[in-house]
Order: structure tokens, then sequence, then C-alpha cells
């Protein structure tokens, strides 16, 4: 009797969540990042775009105000209405009206200038705090599907207030019909906002409301309306509010065996429930939740909460994966588990307590979709890397962690978790294929062709399966790719040890000769210490060409001594293209922030030229002493010197204001604890603007003879840098042909191009921008890393990008910055900018920046 | 499952009986006077089998029947559905009023909602071959016995195999391909009661399996032989059984013999200006016996009743004896009503041999109506509020709009009285000005019954009520269609199998707050399976609520799907089929309103009934027939 008992429960369990095979080789689709469109076009027609929603197929499109009257004279609410007027002796018109007041308490009245209000604030918003906002498309397709044929419900994961709308945010990007969101009451207490929520679609719900059965049969009528016409998916959280722990809560089921019973009672003919998880690297309420957990209690949701909370709007939090789950069917679930006999014994508007088994089979539901929830969290590197520092506080080594975070994650993927890994073969094939560039053959430029043919070998020998997507090495090929790693790995090693003895040990300047006994010896302690067995790294072969392979990479440049060559670490190559961002801003000439007439041209008196920088706005905001910006916080000592945090704080604290901040009455000596030039700003200049005058018609085509004769003149700093350094080189050893020959042809074709640099900036010298916007063009310091037209994009208003002005490397030395190999530095900086001159009102707008360096060969 | 709605109608001329006479006496078989007994007045037990051993049918359905009837397929041999030389669609023969007409429309119907094409047929054995057939099985003493009580008998595979099917799409498709697995191994015509009592005395006797045979309408597997059945299977065919032993002017009864067709029974009784009103949509071809026996229901019951509200006093011979009441009485409080035993057993306890049952005056005026609604939400409410007020005409049917597209289809070339309420002004006044959806709209069609005046009154009071409901009358002839269509889907069904689309009716009663949900979920589920199972072309569902209740009502779906490209149909159509109930369970619809359970709803009868109901019905079974001689293995 036990045993069949047993057997029975297993039964009714049904099968497990998980098979083995799911375990090991789940495939999950591709993410796509929303925020990318949203970052190349409008937002503002994104949110003002046609809105034709797939919607469920048996809907007929009714208003909200319509679902709460269809509620109100439900069967339902009527029976309850009826009962409690019975109990309590009340008219039922008097209970009638309570049911009513509760219905716009709770109700939504979803509208679509609303939801076009979030559209944009919400683009806006996700767009600063978060680096890309991931979908997965294939989930997004299915969700197109379900909410078309059945009933669906939406149970996200909840970690974050964020969850709240970008669902909502997600399915008017993908044209699906918007869903109606279980909310708390507390929501309403926001002034506003709460209004605003429920215009975009949220509806309330009080926190308890067990014994209220008014309250109950209201709620419960109101949900499954929305649910029995299709009206819109239903959306709430399955945990019942947010977790803070990041770990998932235990279900709730409330709500569920609400959406749950229309299928019960067949009143439609199948629900979907769709598990979709939300995935943040960085939990904007992290603060509050670690304050929370220690016993500070939960702040009321007001509005201004959420304005203080913008404050975050300046922080990065990284990257969201949204994964929606494959929906699924409640009829499938509850085929075989549900006896159908209680529903079809009592009329169906009847409040009826949820059998035993339905009970079981709710929870059951729960715990599965929960789970659904957790198998498809995305797991991003730097989770994995933040749960191995947590494990080795307060510090660990930088490589160690690197190989305890892969560690985990092949923990991870074995049991079946959930990894988006930036990770790309091709690009890393075509990185070494360019590091290797001087040790081994490859005919330059087809990089691709050699990784497909690579790609190719190896499949034949069945070392590799490649799909359209991916490739896996097979248990076959473990020979083949082993014996082929153990080949290469002498050279990655040495080129390693190389590359860290450089950024490690080596001058900032050193030449060949200097080069290498310096890594012989880095290399011998090395391995005299048992720290590496690489003793390929001693070949002088192998160092020889590791160092081309990084001139040609641009990481370490080659100069050119009277007595041979010198080679420097160039940082520059730290600072790519990619760090420098120009932005435009265009105000209007009559505008809120500055005068409409220009100030007077003559200096102001000598006074008030001391103050170099305002330590108030005019409006009484206090500035940061350090940086300028606004400086919301004080020192806490004096009272009086202000700064934008406590980094900076700290910083001035360190550099002298702890001496000044005692002193009492040592207002003044404020300012000049501030030095002109500190590690944080840069010196101020005026600009001045002149226009440049005519060109002389020797310029506009330079034939040798003038060449020489400006060479000889000797009055550009590139000759003067030429002879110093000449001076300074020792003999002009080791001139092999090929330098000899780089030389010659940089001398024909660069210089050329420098030379007529140089005479156009000779009448100015000084001059640190130059500007003609749609004009001739930038003056190039070299014929190396010149765009063509398709190399600048164009605006996201969709016009051409024009140059407007560039920037003189001139500025570098007036800023201060000109130390050669640590500094910034760039030979000029050209601005392109749209040419419609697109203008997004008070607001700056990304325009597109090119970053040309002297090269190399010419310095 | 066919009805003769024309003959209800009182059709003229050119009647069909007179062919079907004329048919009889082709066939061979000496003419008794049917209706001579109800003439003679009563007579307590005019047994004709002393007289003449074998002696001949005398009703519209001969002792061979497949003298008369298709052998593979529904309804007579002449009456079919073909397509003509022109590829266009045909009735053939002339006992229906749709004989002899060409179907413009109906070709391009079929294909358009079967993706069917023409040129792909699938065609049955022509005619039986007897080499197929298992070979009779019986003893020799028993084979003596029965000679000596001088019953007619017949152990040739025509008739045996004749016996061993109902009209369930596994059975006909199996005549079809020649497959036969257990037929009985002899047929018996007893002639009157007392041959019953000699049969059922000899098959205890002998230890026989007896399966009683009425009409052969069974959609329940009822008549399938059991498999494993090793003893000789006795079909005990009770047509010659035919008699209306007495009529009862004073208090409105017949005692009839249980074997009586439907059409003869209304046909001898309006000799006498009776009728029974009991006019199930099989009516030409089901027994009274079979009636009782299944738990039938007639299409003008709102005025007459179901079977269980028409039946006086029922004799039926078991095999621990003869059970009947001692007098006949309209009602009696004796304990439980032994005629619900009875009615529903499905022959599992024994046969019916002789009925008292309800007569009442043929009407004096018949009329048909049609009423169109919006959709067919609209269309339930409004037979919900005409049920409510108990004002149901003799009958009233909602089709949905499938059926109704599916009964224009069937609009003959010859307009007459078919000419289509959407033609002309009349479309144009529905579609445009009334705004309906002709891809939405549903249509209600009516009969009322009863003398002139009273009738137009009734025909007011409920087209007043379709109209609250955003009805519109729609005309008789709409109405008539309806009706027409109930008998002409059985033959349909011959036609679809020769161009691999197989289809099947069921009903259910459900509550009336579930009508709607449960008729959506149903055509869904098919629909979903269908997918499942790998039916290529959407399938063909469509339902129409075909009685009304003060509680609930009756639904009848009919169910198609073209089968190419499928290795096992039958198999994926009975697996759809059960889907299909279960949905139905599942939405609180009952397993049958009255079909009967036969073997093909068994497996929910304890689901239906508990676990103490289904041991009662065994218990009384047990008593009865203790050696399970009715041994047919339905209902339990």
């Amino acid at each position: 009797m036990a045993a069949a008992a047993a057997a029975a429960g297993r039964a009714r369990r049904g099968a497990p969540v998980y098979s083995q095979k799911e375990l090991t080789s789940k495939k999950r689709g591709e993410f796509e990042d929303i925020l990318e469109e949203r970052r190349m076009s409008s937002d503002l027609r994104y949110a003002m775009k046609c809105y034709a929603p797939v919607i469920y197929k048996g809907l007929s499109p009714c208003k909200p105000s319509a679902i709460k009257s269809a509620v109100l004279h439900s069967e339902q609410v009527q029976y309850v209405i009826r009962q409690l007027a019975k109990e309590t002796g009340e008219s039922s018109d008097i209970i009638q009206e309570a049911a009513m007041e509760i219905l716009d308490e709770m109700g939504h009245s979803m509208q679509l200038g609303a939801v076009r209000f979030f559209a944009f604030t919400l683009s806006k918003i996700f767009k600063r705090l978060f680096q890309r906002v991931c979908v997965n498309e294939e989930g997004m397709q299915r969700l197109q599907q379900a909410i078309q044929e059945h009933p669906v419900v939406l149970l996200p994961s909840h970690r974050s207030y964020v969850d709240f709308l970008m669902l909502s945010y997600l399915l008017y990007t993908y044209d699906l019909a918007l869903p109606v969101i279980a909310a708390g009451i507390d929501f309403l207490g926001m002034k506003i906002v709460g209004e605003l929520l429920r215009r975009a679609g949220a509806f309330f719900m009080r926190r308890s409301f067990g014994g209220n059965r008014l309250y109950w049969a209201v709620f419960a009528e109101y949900v499954k309306t929305m649910l029995r016409n299709g009206y819109a998916p239903v959306e709430f959280f399955l945990e019942g509010t947010r977790s803070r722990t990041a770990k998932t809560l235990t279900p709730k089921f409330g709500l569920l065996s609400i959406v749950m019973e229309p299928f019960f009672k067949r009143e439609v003919f199948d629900t979907y429930l769709v598990p979709i998880s939300i995935s943040y690297e960085r939990i904007l309420e992290e603060s509050l939740y670690a304050y929370e957990l220690l016993g500070v209690p939960k702040p009321k949701e007001s509005t201004s909460g959420l304005l203080k909370a913008r404050r975050i709007l300046s922080d990065n939090f990284g990257t969201i994966h949204i994964y929606v789950g494959q929906p699924v069917s409640l009829r499938t679930l509850a085929s075989g588990r549900i006896n159908r006999c209680p529903y079809n014994l009592v009329p169906r508007h009847l409040p009826q307590k949820p059998s035993e088994d339905i009970q079981e089979f709710v929870s059951d539901v729960a715990y599965k979709m929960e789970l659904l929830q957790i198998e498809n969290m995305v797991l991003s590197p730097w989770v994995l890397a933040a749960a191995v520092l947590l494990q080795n506080l307060p510090a660990m080594d930088f490589e160690l962690l690197i190989e305890k975070t892969l560690w985990l994650k092949g923990l991870t993927q074995t049991f079946g978790g959930f990894i988006e890994w930036p990770e790309e073969v091709y690009s890393c094939f075509s990185f070494l294929r360019d590091v290797f560039s001087d040790e081994f053959i490859f005919f330059p430029g087809i990089s691709l062709k050699d990784f497909e043919e690579g790609c190719f070998l190896l499949t034949k020998c069945d070392a590799i399966q490649t799909t359209q997507q991916e490739i896996y090495p097979t248990d076959k090929g473990s020979v083949v790719i082993s014996f082929l790693s153990a080949m290469f790995r002498p050279f990655l090693e040495g080129y390693q040890l190389i590359f860290r003895y450089l950024s490690k040990e080596a001058k900032a300047a050193f030449t060949e000769k200097q080069f290498i006994p310096g890594v012989r010896n880095f290399v011998f302690q090395l391995l005299e210490k048992g720290n590496t067995q690489c003793y390929e790294a001693l070949s002088s072969d192998i160092q020889k060409n590791a160092l081309a392979a990084l001139v040609q990479l641009g990481a370490v440049k080659k100069k050119k001594m009277t007595n041979g060559f010198t080679y420097s670490i160039n940082q520059e190559a730290v600072n790519k293209i990619l760090d420098m961002f120009v932005f435009r801003n265009q105000l209007p000439r009559r505008n809120d922030t500055y005068p409409e007439e220009p100030p007077p041209r003559e200096p102001p008196p000598a006074s008030a030229a001391a103050a170099v920088q305002p330590r108030r706005l005019r409006s009484g905001a206090a500035l940061c002493r350090v940086c300028g910006c606004l400086g919301p916080r004080v020192c806490g000592r004096c009272r009086r010197a202000a700064y934008c945090g406590p980094e900076h704080q700290a910083l001035d604290w360190r550099r002298g204001h702890r001496r000044t901040c005692a002193q009492p009455g040592a207002a003044d000596d404020l300012e000049d604890a501030v030095p002109d030039h500190n590690e944080f700003l840069f010196p101020e200049y005026e600009i001045l603007i002149e226009p440049e005058e005519p060109e002389s018609p020797a310029d506009s085509s330079v034939d040798p003879d003038d060449e020489a004769a400006i060479d000889t003149s000797g009055n550009s700093d590139k000759q003067e840098e030429l002879r110093a350094t000449g001076s300074a080189s020792e003999a002009l050893e080791s001139l092999d042909e090929e330098t000899l020959e780089a030389m010659a042809k940089h001398e024909t074709e660069d210089d050329k191009i420098f030379q007529k640099f140089k005479e156009r900036i000779a009448a100015e010298p000084e001059q640190i921008i130059r500007y003609c916007r749609g004009g001739e063009g930038p003056i190039w310091v070299s014929g190396e890393n010149v765009p063509e037209e398709k190399d600048i994009p164009n605006c996201s208003c969709g016009a051409k990008r024009i140059f407007e002005f560039q920037i003189m490397p001139q500025l570098l030395n007036h800023m201060k910055v000109d130390s050669l190999g640590e500094s910034i530095d760039w030979g000029t900086l050209v601005v392109y900018t749209c040419a419609n001159n697109c203008n997004e009102g008070n607001q700056y707008t990304e325009e597109f920046i090119w970053k040309q360096d002297f090269s190399a060969g010419s310095m | 499952m066919a009805a003769s709605a024309e003959e209800a109608a009182g059709s003229g001329p050119g009647s069909p009986s007179s062919a079907r006479r004329r048919l009889s006496v082709i066939s061979g078989h000496l003419r008794g006077s049917p209706w001579a007994p109800g003439r003679e007045g009563p007579s307590p037990s005019p047994c004709k089998a002393q007289g003449a051993p074998a002696a001949p049918a005398s009703g519209s359905i001969p002792k061979k029947r497949q003298e008369l009837l298709k052998w593979n397929g529904w309804g007579y041999n002449d009456s079919k559905f073909i397509f003509n030389k022109k590829g266009q669609a045909e009735f053939t023969g002339r006992r229906y009023r749709l004989g002899g007409m060409v179907l413009p429309t109906f070709k391009e119907w079929i294909e358009k909602t079967f993706g069917a094409s023409l040129e792909h047929k699938s065609t049955s054995r022509a005619s039986l071959n007897v080499n197929d057939v298992p070979p009779s099985v019986v003893n020799e003493e028993f084979l003596r016995d029965l000679i000596a009580t001088k019953i007619s008998y017949s152990q040739d595979a025509e008739d045996r195999v004749f016996r061993g099917h109902g009209h369930c799409l596994h059975e006909i498709f199996a005549l079809r391909e020649g497959i036969f697995r257990r037929i009985p191994d002899i047929v018996v015509w007893p002639v009157c009661h007392e041959d019953v009592v000699k049969i059922v005395e000899l098959a205890c006797k002998h230890s026989l399996c007896i399966i009683p045979f009425g009409g052969g309408t069974s959609v329940s597997s009822a008549l399938e032989c059991p498999e494993e059945e090793k003893r000789t299977i006795v079909s005990l065919d009770t047509s010659q059984m035919n008699r209306i032993l007495w009529i009862d002017e004073k208090n409105l009864t017949a005692c009839v013999e249980a074997g009586i067709v439907g059409q003869d029974l209304e046909k001898q009784l309006a000799e006498s200006g009776f009728c029974t009103g009991h006019e199930p949509d099989s009516m030409e071809f089901s027994s009274l016996g079979g009636w009782v026996a299944t738990r039938a229901s007639g299409m003008k019951k709102n005025i007459y009743g179901n079977i269980e509200d028409l039946v006086i006093h029922i004799k039926m011979v078991t095999p621990r004896g003869i059970v009947e009441k001692n007098c006949q009485v309209p009602r009696m409080s004796t304990g439980p009503d032994i005629h619900h035993f009875i009615m529903g057993s499905e022959g599992t306890l024994g046969v019916v041999t002789e009925v008292t049952i309800k007569i009442r005056p043929v009407p004096e005026y018949q009329k048909y109506g049609s009423v169109v609604f919006p959709n067919f939400e609209r269309g339930v409410a409004c037979l919900r509020e005409v049920a409510k007020q108990r004002c149901a005409p003799a009958s009233i049917r909602l089709v949905d709009n499938a059926q109704f597209q599916f009964g224009h289809a069937l609009k003959p070339q010859v307009a007459s009285i078919f000419t289509s309420f959407l033609d002309g002004l009349k479309k144009f006044y529905i579609t445009k000005f009334k705004g309906f959806d002709p891809n939405v709209l549903c249509v209600a069609t009516l009969l009322f019954e009863g003398d002139r005046e009273k009738v137009l009154q009734h025909e007011k009071q409920v087209y007043d009520i379709a109209t609250k409901f955003g009805g519109l009358a729609a005309g008789e002839d709409n109405g008539q269609r309806g009706y027409m269509l109930t008998f002409v889907i059985a033959y349909l069904r011959d036609l679809g199998l020769d161009y691999y689309i197989i289809g099947e009716s069921f009903e259910t009663s459900v509550p009336w707050d579930r009508v709607l949900d449960l008729c959506r979920n149903v055509k869904e589920r098919i629909a979903r399976e269908c997918k499942e199972k790998g039916v290529q072309f959407a399938p063909f569902s469509t339902c129409r609520v075909t009685q009304t209740y003060d509680a609930g009502a009756c639904v009848y779906f009919y169910f198609a799907f073209n089968y190419r490209g499928i290795s096992d149909p039958i198999h994926v159509y009975e697996q759809i089929e059960r889907a299909a109930r279960e949905e139905i369970l599942a939405n609180g619809g009952s397993l049958s309103h009255h079909h009967g359970v036969g073997k093909l709803r068994k497996r929910w009868m304890k689901e239906s009934i508990s676990d103490v109901g289904l041991g009662m019905l065994r218990s009384v079974k047990e008593y009865v027939d203790p050696n399970n001689i009715f041994g047919n293995k339905n209902l339990l």
C-alpha cells in the first residue's frame, strides 16, 4: 500500500525538471542588444513610432473602463456582494460602491500616450545606465507566437525596480501587446509616478488582503477577466517582491492560482506561462539592499526618493540579459494531473477553495517556473570574477584571478550554467596572427581566409566540428590539438615573457643592444626561480621577432638614430582612438545659461582674475575644489571646502587641505590651495580666434626645391628634434638594408606631407585649433592613417558628417602633457560633425573624432 | 444518425415509401400487411411463428438487408453522393428530396475545406469477398435444437457480416478494406416474443453468446463482436418482430414489437392518425428496441419527450427470465424504476421484445423557420432564453458558421424551395444593412408543430426573443435545409472516404453556462491534436446546439479531415476522437447524450458514474445474466 502510494506520488510529480541530456547540451539562442538601435536613431521617433502590436487572436478590443464594469457586474463579484450583504446586513448598494472603489484604486488605465512617454524616457535612462540590454530574439519570436494563440502570463524574475518597466519597454520595442503588471499598492503613494505607471499598464494590489473577501473577489476577477479576454499579457512576479540577495525567493502562489483558474474551469483553452530571466551585472539598488538587509527599513516609495535615485544615472551598470523562456503550456503541465470533477460539480462563478491536488499542482508549477527562471539566468565574466574575488579578500593576484575565473567558468558550464562569454575564436586568431607576423609566414591581409583554411584542415582531421555558429573541439581531436598547441607553446610563452619584460623592466627608450641582454637576463632569472620553463625565450631570434612584431603593431616605437635605432614603448597605443569622444552641444544664442551678448573683450580686473576657479555658481551651488564640478559634499571639519565626491576630497586632503583645513579664517587660502596645474585639471587659457591669412601660392604645390629650402631653414620643431636626437644618439651601427629602405620610403612620401603641415602652421605656430566647418578639410601631419570617406560614419540622424575643426598637437604643449611616451599624444585630432546640424535640444550629441599620429617612421 | 426530415415534413407525391415498396417486391419477399394488427385492435399474443416459420419481413427493411442497403456504407444502395462526368457533385436516387440534383458549389467547398483533390481516390472493395470472412462455428446440437424451434436462421457470410458492425468510422473502414476479425457465427430472426424466449433458453443450454441486433445504426462499437469471444455468437436480429400489437386510443398508448424501425412505426401509426413523435436522425433504420437499449433521443423531444418519457411498459427477455411491470401506468412509486435498468443497458442484460409507448394525434400543422444571429455567442444566449421561458418549438437547433457554410455548399442547382436567403436582396440586407459578417454569423433552425393558430402564436413568441439577441428571421427554406443536412451528412462520409477524408460525429450534453467554452475548446483541441498528429490540412470541425433543456443543452459535433500522408489514419482518428472526448469531459460535458457508451467510450464510465455506480450496474448484470450470455461487452 505504501509502495503504491509512493509510486503514485512520483507519477503525480511528473517528469523531472531536468533530464541528463538537457543539462549538458542546452542550446540557447543568440542575444540581441536592443539599446544598439536606440543609440543609432532618434528616441523621439522611436517613442512616436506606429505601434500596432500583435494581440491575442480572440480579442475583441475594449477600454480599461469596460473591463472594470465587466468585473463589477460579473457573477463572481455580484455573488460575493450578495453574500456579504446577507451576512453583514449592509445594503448591497453600499458594498457595490466599495467594490467600485477597490476597482478604481486597483485598475490600470493603459494609454498609448503614457506608453510613449515611457518609451522615450526609458530609452534615455537605459542608455545612460546600461551598456547593453540583451534579449534573446528567439524567445521574443516565440512570445509573439504565444501571444496570438492563447492568453499569456509573463513571469519575470525580480531583482530590481527596473524589471517593472523593462518588460513593457521590450514588448513595445518588439511590437507586442503591452502587459498589465501587478504592482504593489505602495507605488500609488508616489505622486504622479503612480498615476503614470497606472497609465502604462500597472494595476495595484494590496500587500495583504487575505481576510477581505470583497477585495479578493474583485481582484481575482479583475485579473481573470483580463486574462480570459486576452486583453493583454498579465505580468507579475512569482517571488512577490524584489530579491535583495539576487537569490531567487520562494514563490508566492496567490496570483499564480488566480491566473490558472480560468484554465481549470476551461474558460480558456490554454494559458501560456512564460518564465523570463532578467540578469543584471550590477543591480541599481545594490547599496539600498545592503542597508535593508542590515535592518534599515525599506523606504516608502516616493517620488522624491525616485528623484534622488537619479544620482545613479551617472554610474555604469553594465549589461542586462533578458532571456524570454519557452512559453509553457498550462494545459500540458496539467494533463493527467488535475481531477476535473471538482470544477464540474460547482457553478463556475462560486468562489471555491482549491482542492489539495490543485494546491499541490500550483505549487509545483510555481517552483518549476522559478527553476526555469534560474536556469536561464545569464552569468557574465564579471559575476564569476566577483564570486572568485569574494573568496579571496582582501586581494588576489590578477593572474590567479583570471585562472580561477576560467576554472569557475568551466565548472559552471559543467553544471549547465548559462554563460555569456565575450569570446570569439576569429578575433583571437586574428590577434595572434598579427603578433606572430614576424615569426611565421602569413600572406598579408587574408586573415579570414587563413582562419577558414585552418578550420577546414582541423575539421578534415576530425579535430574540431564546426556548425554555423560554433566550433567544438572533438574528443578524437584531442591528440591533434594537444600536439599542435604544444608546438606553438614555446612561442606563445616566449612572447609573453618578452612582453612582461617590456611592461615591467624596460626603460622608456632602449636600443636593441640593451633589449636583448635585458630580456635574456629577465628570462634567466625567471628560469632560475623556476617561474617558467620556457628556455626558448632566451633565443635572440624569438626576441628580435617579438620586437619587430610589436613595432608592427605600434606598441613599440622605433626611432632612427645616427648610430642605430632606439625603441620606446608606445604608451599611446593604449590611448586608442576608442578612448576619445567628442560631443556637440549647440546652444542657441538665446539660452538659459549664458547671456546673449559676449563678455567684454578687455580682461577682467586683476583682483577678479585671481579667482581662477569660482567656488560657487551664481545660484549658490558649491563647486568641487578639485575638478570644478558640482560639489554637494563639504569637508566635515571646516564645512567650507566643497567636493564632488570622496575621491577628490581624499586627494585634496593629501595635497594640502589637511594643513589649511584646521586654520580658522583660511577661507582665502582655500583658493591658493588649488594650484594652477594639478593632476586633475588642465591649465585654463583663453582661445583667440582669428582668420588665417590667405595661402601663398607656393603652399598649394610643394615642389622639391621649396622643400629643400625649408628643410635647410631649420626652424621647425621637427628638424630641431631630429638634430637633437641625432646628436644624442651614439653610432650609426647596424643600419641594415631593410631600415634604410624604410627610411627612404618615408622620406619621399610622408615627409612631403609633414612639410606641408609645417608650412601651413608656420604663420601662426601657436595655433591649437583649426576651424573650417565643411571647408577644405584638415591638414594632415602624415600620409598614414588618413580616413577615407567611408571611414567616417553618418550621424544618427542619417546625415553625412563633415569636417568641422581639427585640434593641433601644439595643444599638448599648452596643457603640459608633452612628456614623450607617458602622456596622451596625437598628431592631430580631426572632428567631423553632422552636416545637417541635427539638434536634440539641450543635449550633448556624440560626434566623430579621428586621431592621426605622427607615424613611427617620420619621427 | 440520418433522419428523414422530409418525411416528417409530410412530403407530397412521389413518396419514397412507394419506391421502397416496389423494391421490396422486386426483392422477392412476400409482403404482409404491416398495419393489420393495429386495425384489428389489441391482440395479446399474436405470434406469427407458428403458422409460417420463415415469415417474411413486412417492414421497409428486408430480412436480407444487403438487398436494399449498402454493405460498406450508410443507407440505401441507390442513394449516394457522386461526382458526375462534369465533375459536379450529385446525389443519386429518388428517395430523398436532394435525389437527382446537382450541387454546383459542393466540389469547390470540399476542395477548399479539406484540401482534397478529386484526382486522388481511395476506393473500397467493390463487393464482399466471402473468403475474407471468418467461418461460422456453430455447435451441431444447438443447430438441431434451433431447427426444431422453426425459427429462421442463416449462416451466410453476408448476413453475418452485416450484423457484425455498426457505423463507427473504424467499422466502415474495415468493411471497405475487407478486414474482419470476429463476426457473428449465426443470425436468427425471431418473429415474436416467444421465439426470443426460446432462443435465450437455447443459448443458456448450449452456452452461447447472444448479441441483439436492431437497426444496426450504432455509433459506439456496440455491435462489434468481442474478438476474444470463444463461444458461438448468435446475432439476434429483431427486425422480424415489427408489428404494432395494439393501439389504445383512450389512454393514447400503443404496444409495439421492439424490432420495428422508426419510419415503419410512424407510417403505420399515421394510418390511424397517430404518431409517437420520436424522431432520432436515424429513424429510417433504427429500431424501437434499439432506442430503448441506448436511451435514444428524438429531434422533437421538446413536445414528445425522449424515449424514457415515452415508454410506459417494457417486456424484456433475460437469461434469468422475463422482466416487466404488472401494469401500464404513467408513474409508480415502487422503488427504483426497473425501466431504468433496461433503458441504456445496450444489450448486456437481455432482449427487449415488446414496448408500450405513448402516442399522440398527428399534428395538424408544421412549420419550419430559421433565425440568423450575428455570432454564435448571441445564438446560444437566445437558445438559453428560449429554454428558460420553456417555449422551445418542437425542434430548435443552432448551427455554427462552419456548418452554415457547409449547408450552403449543398445548395442544389435547381433553386425551387432551396432558394437561399443569402441571395439577392436578402443577402444585401443581412450583410450590408445589418452588418452581419458572413464568416461569423450563425443560424438557428426551427420546427413548429401543433394546431395552426398555436404554431403561429408560438412562432411569434420565439422570434420576439430572437430579436432581443440580435437575431433576424431568415425564412423557412433555410430552416428546412438545416434539417436536411442531418441525414445527408451520413451519406457524405462515404463520399469523403473515397477521397481520403475521414470523419465522424459525436455528441454530449452540457450545462448552459459551459456551452460556449465547451464548443470552442473542443474545436481547438481537435485542431491542435490534428496538428500534432501530422494531419496536413486543417480539420473541418463544426458543432451545433441540437437540443435545449432547462438546465443545459445537447451539443453535436462533426469532425473530418484529409488523411493523405498519414500511414494509419484510423489510429490517428481514434486518438483525436479520444482527445476530443477528454476535452468534453474536462469542460463539464457528459460522456454521451444519446449515442450511448458501447465499447467505444467504456474507458470513461468509471469517471462518469463513480466506482460505486459502476458496481451497482455490475451487480444487476451479475444477477440477471450470471453466465454473460449477452456478452457484447458493452457499457461495463
